[in-house]
């Protein structure tokens, strides 16, 4: 016979929940997958970030680092200049005999950093301040979403530009500059997730069963919120790139780093004597590294989206 | 809620956001410290200093100096240009035109590129065509404009030597009298077609490089859109009485899908907006991104902030009547969510 566990016997619903909770859970995470692999165009998008994470984890292997810092151009005074196919530089030269092959690879490690940690960061603060929002509601909630609404106002690279050019030309000022833009929609997404979620059923039932609010918030209501900030996340991986090399590119990057917003900047004086390289590969893979993280947002969107079921 | 009630919501909201919005700018402004600076010589004394922080409001509370900022704004004085040395009212005209010439020229090819891909894209919906589309469109959101603009100069400027640099050839600008800043609709106005030949050439370029960017979000739009009418009843209806499928498509369902794609068309203008930056350094467009570049190379404070507060407004009014359009269209709006 098999065991079923009765309602009344105590200690059965600790024991039986969390198990079947986590088997729901995987369930549907494998009819994502199936959903979300079946459109190739977000099959291409996760090829491409797998090949980025690959050059970005080997990166030394690749091509050996400059010392003493590995993120600065090497240059070879020797070979400036030289075109794609030369030996020892299979991309060819900048102005500067900077490898462009070099810049390339340990671009993608500089990219990864970035977005990592704007994304990391974007999404933690606006989280609090999102969940904070719901929880408190009246007057908290209504200033929060006030602020979120002005930052909303101005434009995402305007504003980054802005701050970026008060704080003066530098990665890290780069970096801050997306960090104070790109939180708000994170905020706003929490919120929503929050206040949707504290008014269901099974948010009741743990009340009910005695949870403290902590531990509803972190075991219920953040697993539940995960989904729309995840989609989120993975455009912003990409955004965070495109734009950072945008405000590189304007002037506010660190010259002689390798970071691909700089190296197309450096490589646009070479342009008009047909140097076209120095620019080209680096613009090449700031558009590969954005258009896959854009793929697979799309197709995660779509595949969690029900309304566009079956399109 | 009524849309008479929410449009009067929202605009009732509206200044405080803009208050919002210029009270982050001026803080902006103050983080790099005082601006005293570039009224300063070295031969100053102290005396003369205090005198000019006086004039200015600099000795005064940060509060009381953002109501002199304001004040001054309202009445239309934005400060001293140093980029350009002039005042950024005399400036900003000029530079406005120029920028939007080129966002209308690029919105135009946005709107003609996106609404073709979207309904090419909508009626072979999970075919390879489809797939194809799609990669296409997101790779227009996914390029970099400046290195798209580099890609341009090199096969058409450099190797080819077809398309021209800047916004006009000087001696055919000249020649044209400047009235509403526009060279398009200027060399038109007076009648010269080989100047309105050079403007339009001088178009071209950046208007394709700018334009595809804000493809992407008007064809998904326009196929999401034409998705779900051919998914209605009466394009079964039309398909019944035997009408070919091409008329189905032209004459009932890209009609209807176009309502709610016209409402995109309003976001993507902040796109093209900010884009504008970028591309014009390149193509040496003297407009407001050019403008805006210089000045954060330079650290010209008034220019740069006149124009975060410039694009914000515009911004905001922009995402206004789209909202409100988009109210109008579509009455399954919730509003005021």
């Amino acid at each position: 016979m098999v065991d079923l566990p009765s309602p009344t016997q105590p200690g059965t619903i600790d024991a039986i929940a969390p198990e079947s909770a986590r088997r729901v859970r995987l369930r549907r995470f494998k009819e994502l997958a199936a959903k979300v692999l079946s459109n190739p165009a977000t099959v291409l998008g996760f090829v491409i970030i797998f090949a980025m994470l690959f050059m970005a984890i080997f990166a030394p292997w690749l091509v050996a680092p400059n010392v003493p810092d590995p993120y600065q151009m090497p240059r070879d005074w020797a070979a400036t200049r030289m075109p794609p196919g030369t030996p020892g530089h299979p991309l060819g030269t900048t102005n500067e005999g900077g490898d462009v092959f070099y810049g390339v690879v340990w671009g993608t490690r500089m990219s990864l950093q970035l977005s990592l940690i704007v994304v990391f960061s974007t999404v933690v603060i606006g989280s609090i301040i999102g969940s904070l929002a719901a929880y408190f509601g009246g007057k908290v909630d209504e200033f929060l979403m006030r602020v979120v609404d002005v930052f909303l106002s101005i434009p995402e690279l305007i504003f980054a530009l802005a701050i970026a050019a008060i704080l003066g030309p530098s990665f890290g000022n780069i970096m801050f500059a997306l960090i104070v833009v790109f939180w708000v929609k994170y905020a706003r997404i929490m919120r929503a997730r929050v206040i949707q979620i504290k008014g269901s059923e099974y948010i009741d039932a743990a009340r009910i069963i005695g949870d403290s609010n902590i531990n509803i918030y972190l075991r219920d209501i953040l697993p539940n919120s995960f989904t729309p900030v995840m989609v989120q996340a993975t455009l912003d991986m990409g955004n965070v790139v495109l734009i950072a090399a945008t405000l590189s590119f304007i002037g506010l990057g660190q010259a002689g780093i390798a970071e691909w917003g700089v190296l197309v900047s450096e490589g646009q004086a070479g342009i008009a004597s047909g140097r076209w390289w120095a620019s080209t590969f680096p613009g090449l893979m700031i558009f590969l590294w954005a258009l896959a993280f854009n793929l697979v947002g799309d197709g995660l969107r779509d595949a969690l989206d029900p309304r566009t079921e079956g399109r | 809620m009524q849309l008479r009630d929410y449009i009067i919501r929202r605009l009732i909201i509206l200044p405080f956001l803009i208050i919002g919005v210029s009270i982050i700018v001026f803080s902006l402004t103050r983080i790099g410290g005082s601006p005293i600076g570039i009224y300063l010589s070295h031969e100053m004394t102290p005396d003369e200093v205090a005198q000019i922080e006086a004039r200015f409001h600099l000795d005064k509370s940060l509060p009381v100096q953002y109501f002199y900022w304001a004040r001054g704004v309202l009445q239309g004085d934005f400060g001293w240009s140093g980029v350009s040395v002039a005042p950024v009212s005399e400036v900003f005209p000029k530079k406005l035109a120029a920028t939007m010439e080129l966002s209308v020229a690029a919105g135009f090819v946005a709107v003609t590129l996106g609404v073709w891909l979207g309904t090419f894209s909508g009626a072979r919906r999970n075919k390879p065509a489809d797939h194809v589309t799609r990669i296409v469109a997101v790779s227009g959101a996914s390029m970099p404009n400046f290195w798209f603009a580099i890609i341009l100069l090199i096969v058409f400027w450099a190797e080819l030597g077809w398309a021209p640099i800047g916004r006009a050839t000087a001696d055919l600008y000249a020649m044209v009298p400047q009235r509403t800043g526009l060279y398009t609709i200027d060399s038109l106005l007076a009648g010269n077609l080989a100047a309105f030949a050079d403007a339009l050439w001088h178009l071209i370029l950046p208007a394709i490089t700018l334009g595809y960017g804000a493809t992407a979000i008007i064809a998904r739009m326009m196929r999401s859109s034409l998705v779900e009418e051919l998914q209605q009843d009466y394009v079964d209806a039309a398909r019944a009485k035997g009408l070919a499928e091409r008329l189905v498509l032209k004459k009932h369902a890209r009609r209807n899908a176009l309502i709610p794609t016209v409402t995109v068309i309003g976001l993507t203008f902040g796109f093209l907006l900010q884009g504008t930056v970028a591309i014009e350094i390149i193509f040496r467009w003297p407009g407001l991104g050019k403008w805006m570049a210089d000045s954060v190379l330079r650290g010209d404070q008034a220019t740069l902030m006149t124009y975060v507060l410039f694009t914000s407004v515009l911004f905001l009014f922009v995402n206004l009547i789209v909202d409100i359009v988009y109210a109008n269209l579509d009455r399954r709006v919730e509003l005021g969510k």
